[in-house]
Order: C-alpha cells, then structure tokens, then sequence
C-alpha cells in the first residue's frame, strides 16, 4: 500500500476500512476465532471494540495491521480487509508499509530502551530521514501531540525507562504518531495504568481523534463510552451489533448486547 | 437475566421499591384529603397535612439510592433509564403529596365554613386521578409501555371534568352566592387534582423512557 498510491473511485466511496465476512483461524482453520464479521469505520471516527475475553475483539484489531502474521497457523478462512481501498493481503501489499499507516498500542507500553528522543525518531530514521533539523521537528510535534512535550522537553537524553508508565505509553503513542500513520489501533491502552494516567491517555485519544482514525479495544465499559463515536460488541467470535456509542450504551438493539454491557453475563 | 453482582440487583430493586412504597402513600394521601371534604372529617385533612413529612423523606431516599447506583455500579441502557426514571418519579410524586396537601389545607377551610353540596363535584375528579396514579405505579413496577401510555390518555378526561367543574362553580359564584370563598375553594381543589393528573402523565412519560428509551415529552 505505497503512501502515494494513487486513490481508486472505491477508496474515495469506501469507509476507511472495511471488514467483509471475515473469518479467521488460529489453528489452520479447525476452530473460527472470527466468524463472518462485517463492519465498515469511517475515516476520522474512534471505534470501541468491547466484549468478553476470547469474543475475537482484539483478533481483529491484530487483523488491522497484519500483526497476527507472526502466529503460526494463524490466518484469514475467508473474507477480506480493504484499508483505504486496498485488500491488505493482496500479494503486491508491503507488511512494513501497512503497518506504517496502520499503527498500534499495546496493552503494556514498550517504549525501546533508548532516550526519549530516540524512541520518537526511530520510525523517520528507519523510512530514511536524516536531516536532523526535521527529525527534531518530527520529534517535538509528535511529542506535542502525545501531549508529553511539555513534561520531557528538558530530557529527551534520558532513557524512556525513567518516565512514569503513563508517560511511557504517551511515548508509545508520541513514537507511532512520528510515522504519521492514517490509523491507530490501540488493544487495552490503559489497562495498565493509573485513573489520572488513563484519564490523560483518553484526553490525548480525543485530541488525536482530529487527525486519526483510532480503533480501541477495551474492556472498561465507561472507558469505551468516553472516548468512542461508534462502538461494535462481539461475542465468541461474532460481531453482535455496531451502532453509535450514545445508542449502543443507551439502548441497544440486541438483548445480548444489553445483557454484557449491564454487567448480565460476561 | 440477573446482573453478576448480586447487589446491583438487590438495590436496583430496592430502589424501586421505595419508588412504589411512595407512590402508594401519595394514593392514599389523595383519596384521604378528598375523604375527609366528603365526610366532613378534619382529621383527615391534618392527616394529610403532617404525612406529607414522610412522603418528602421518601424523594430525598431515592435521590439517595438512585445516587449509590450510579457511583457504584454505573449503571447503563435499561438499568441507567430505571434509575433517571425513578429518581424523575419521586420528584412528580413529591408535588403530587404537595397538591393533596393544598387538598386537605382548601378542604379544611370548607369544613369550618359549614356544609356545601357542591364539594360533591370533586369526588369523580379525585377517582380519576387516583386511577391515574394507581395505574403509573403498576406501570412502572411492570415497565409496562402499553399501560403508560394508557395513563397518558385517561388524562383528557380529567382535563375535561376540571374544566367542566370550574365552569359551573364560577358561574355559581357570578350569581352572588353567599358561598362563594368555599366555592373558589372547590375550584382550587379540582384544579390541584387535575395538576395532580398532569403529574401522572409525567410519571407514564418516565416509564415509556425506562421501557423503551423513547422521550415522548413535549411531543404533542
């Protein structure tokens, strides 16, 4: 998927990524994870992936970006992920590129044990740049926009491994951002962290909402409620309904829907 | 299906328990007040008058559980409705003990200035609203849709015997009977009654929210 690539009449139609009757396996195909899930995001939007553990939320976020690759015997039965357009496992797609468009946050932060400022410049020097005035321009504006700048403007020398778990995972996110990806999916991003470090973590996710398209998976309901304009809840590998966050949390359509989010079964 | 945490349930039930308990004394608060104006019996009225105390108690008792719930288990879709419904519920039954204190308070001074026909006017005012009331309460309990609209409906004739009522009495009093401050008594009696009716409705509006999450205030 070339950043340059030329826009189709279907991705200029087409929602940002569109999820059509995927099925996927961890086991070479003798058990579904995923089970014919369809969904459509729109660019722009934050969607909340919830439901119980095992229902194949973060399945398909690892789907996004191609991540499950890394599992043996793990792949797509049938169906098919169009990103911006594109099937992402057509044979001409570059994995790297994807993931560069298509960034991810994990549960635990990971920052690499290097300074802060080499965590935030190791995606632009690997796609290449080397002018240190722009990697220090790349540097500042995505710390800025991980809301961290301010808090490490006078130590970007110091390792990430002295920063606070919050801060470690605004780096995280300041690192992904310096790529300027067109998608973020973050699985669990606060699960780890503290009720102020997750309440900024969410603010920064409103912010950043301006310019990215975020997909979050999370088990924290009030959080999914927050942060989210759609939310889609699935169970045992099933996309039970996708609706409007405001809609989804205050009536939904779907009994099962109703029952996992009031706390009936899970 | 039962919520995982048992207390959830235990108190979300709780809760619309002291809902129905005050629904309950602000029925018989209403029959009571009109009671003692057709029996001419005084205790009844100061009856009214000093359990309206209790009924106030019961709002400020859902405020406070409806408010435990949402701090402690943020509740959500149907259960979050029943909650905002319920606490919405005991502040019309609030005013409603209110009017059948007005009741009582207008009925005890037509006692005191001495018999009066026309108080019988009021009583198929008083069994309409009391209908109304009544049929809420199960309404709610139920989270029946169909009986709250139902409620909604029966207002409109309430509507019309109030209106029918102050016509008559205010005709009476433009002849120049000697009756008259017991007569613009009775009138504010009805008209208490019927507000007490408008309140019912809110209450069948609050439970077609809590039933079905449609808001069907303000619509017509």
């Amino acid at each position: 998927m070339p950043d340059d690539a030329p826009a189709t009449a279907r991705a200029e139609e087409e929602a940002i990524i569109v999820i059509d009757n995927l099925s996927f396996s961890y086991d070479g195909g003798r058990t579904a994870a995923l089970r014919g899930v369809t969904l459509e995001i729109q660019a722009g939007l934050t969607t909340a992936f919830i439901g119980p553990s095992g229902c194949g939320k973060s399945t398909l976020l690892r789907c996004l970006n191609r991540m499950n690759d890394l599992v043996e015997k793990a792949a797509i039965t049938s169906g098919q992920i169009r990103i911006m357009g594109h099937d992402i496992h057509d044979p001409k797609v570059d994995v790297i590129e994807l993931r560069k468009q298509v960034g991810m946050i994990f549960q635990k932060y990971n920052p690499f044990p290097k300074s802060i400022y080499d965590n935030v410049a190791y995606g632009p020097r690997v796609q290449g740049v080397r002018d240190k005035a722009k990697l220090a321009h790349l540097v500042e504006d995505s710390l800025r926009k991980a809301a961290l700048w301010d808090e490490v403007r006078d130590r970007l020398d110091q390792s990430a491994l002295s920063l606070s778990g919050g801060q470690q995972q605004r780096l995280c996110i300041a690192r992904t951002i310096a790529v300027k990806p067109k998608i973020i999916l973050m699985d669990e991003p606060c699960s780890a962290l503290d009720p102020i470090a997750t309440a900024r973590i969410e603010e920064l996710i409103a912010e950043l909402q301006e310019e990215f398209t975020i997909v979050i998976v999370t088990h924290n309901m009030q959080q999914a409620a927050r942060v989210s304009d759609q939310t889609a809840f699935f169970n045992m590998g099933e996309l039970v309904e996708c609706g409007e966050t405001a809609r989804i949390f205050g009536n939904p359509s779907v009994k099962q829907t109703e029952d996992y989010i009031s706390g009936r079964f899970g | 299906m039962p919520h995982i945490l048992r207390n959830y349930d235990d108190e979300l039930g709780a809760l619309k328990d002291t809902v129905v308990k005050m629904g309950t004394l602000a029925v018989v608060a209403i029959e009571k007040s009109v009671s003692g104006l057709l029996n001419r019996d005084l205790d009844l009225c100061y009856y009214v008058i000093d359990e309206d105390e209790v009924i106030d108690q019961h709002e400020k008792q859902i405020d406070e559980q409806g408010m435990a719930i949402l701090l402690r288990f943020s509740p959500v879709a149907s259960d979050l409705r029943h909650v905002l419904s319920s606490i919405n519920i005991g502040r019309s039954l609030e005013r409603i003990g209110d009017h059948a204190v007005t009741v009582a308070r207008r009925s005890r001074k037509i006692l005191k200035a001495g018999e009066l026909d026309e108080v019988r006017l009021v009583e198929p005012l008083m069994i309409e609203v009391r209908r109304m009331l009544s049929e809420a309460l199960v309404a709610y309990s139920d989270r029946d849709e169909k009986r709250a609209l139902a409620v909604i409906k029966m207002d409109e004739k309430v509507d019309r015997i109030h209106k029918v009522l102050a016509k008559s009495l205010t005709q009476k009093i433009s002849e120049g009977l000697p009756e008259t401050e017991s007569l613009l008594n009775i009138i504010f009696i009805s008209r208490s009654l019927e507000r007490i009716g408008d309140l019912a409705v809110n209450l069948g509006e609050d439970v077609v929210f809590s039933a079905s999450a449609e808001d069907i205030r303000h619509t017509s």
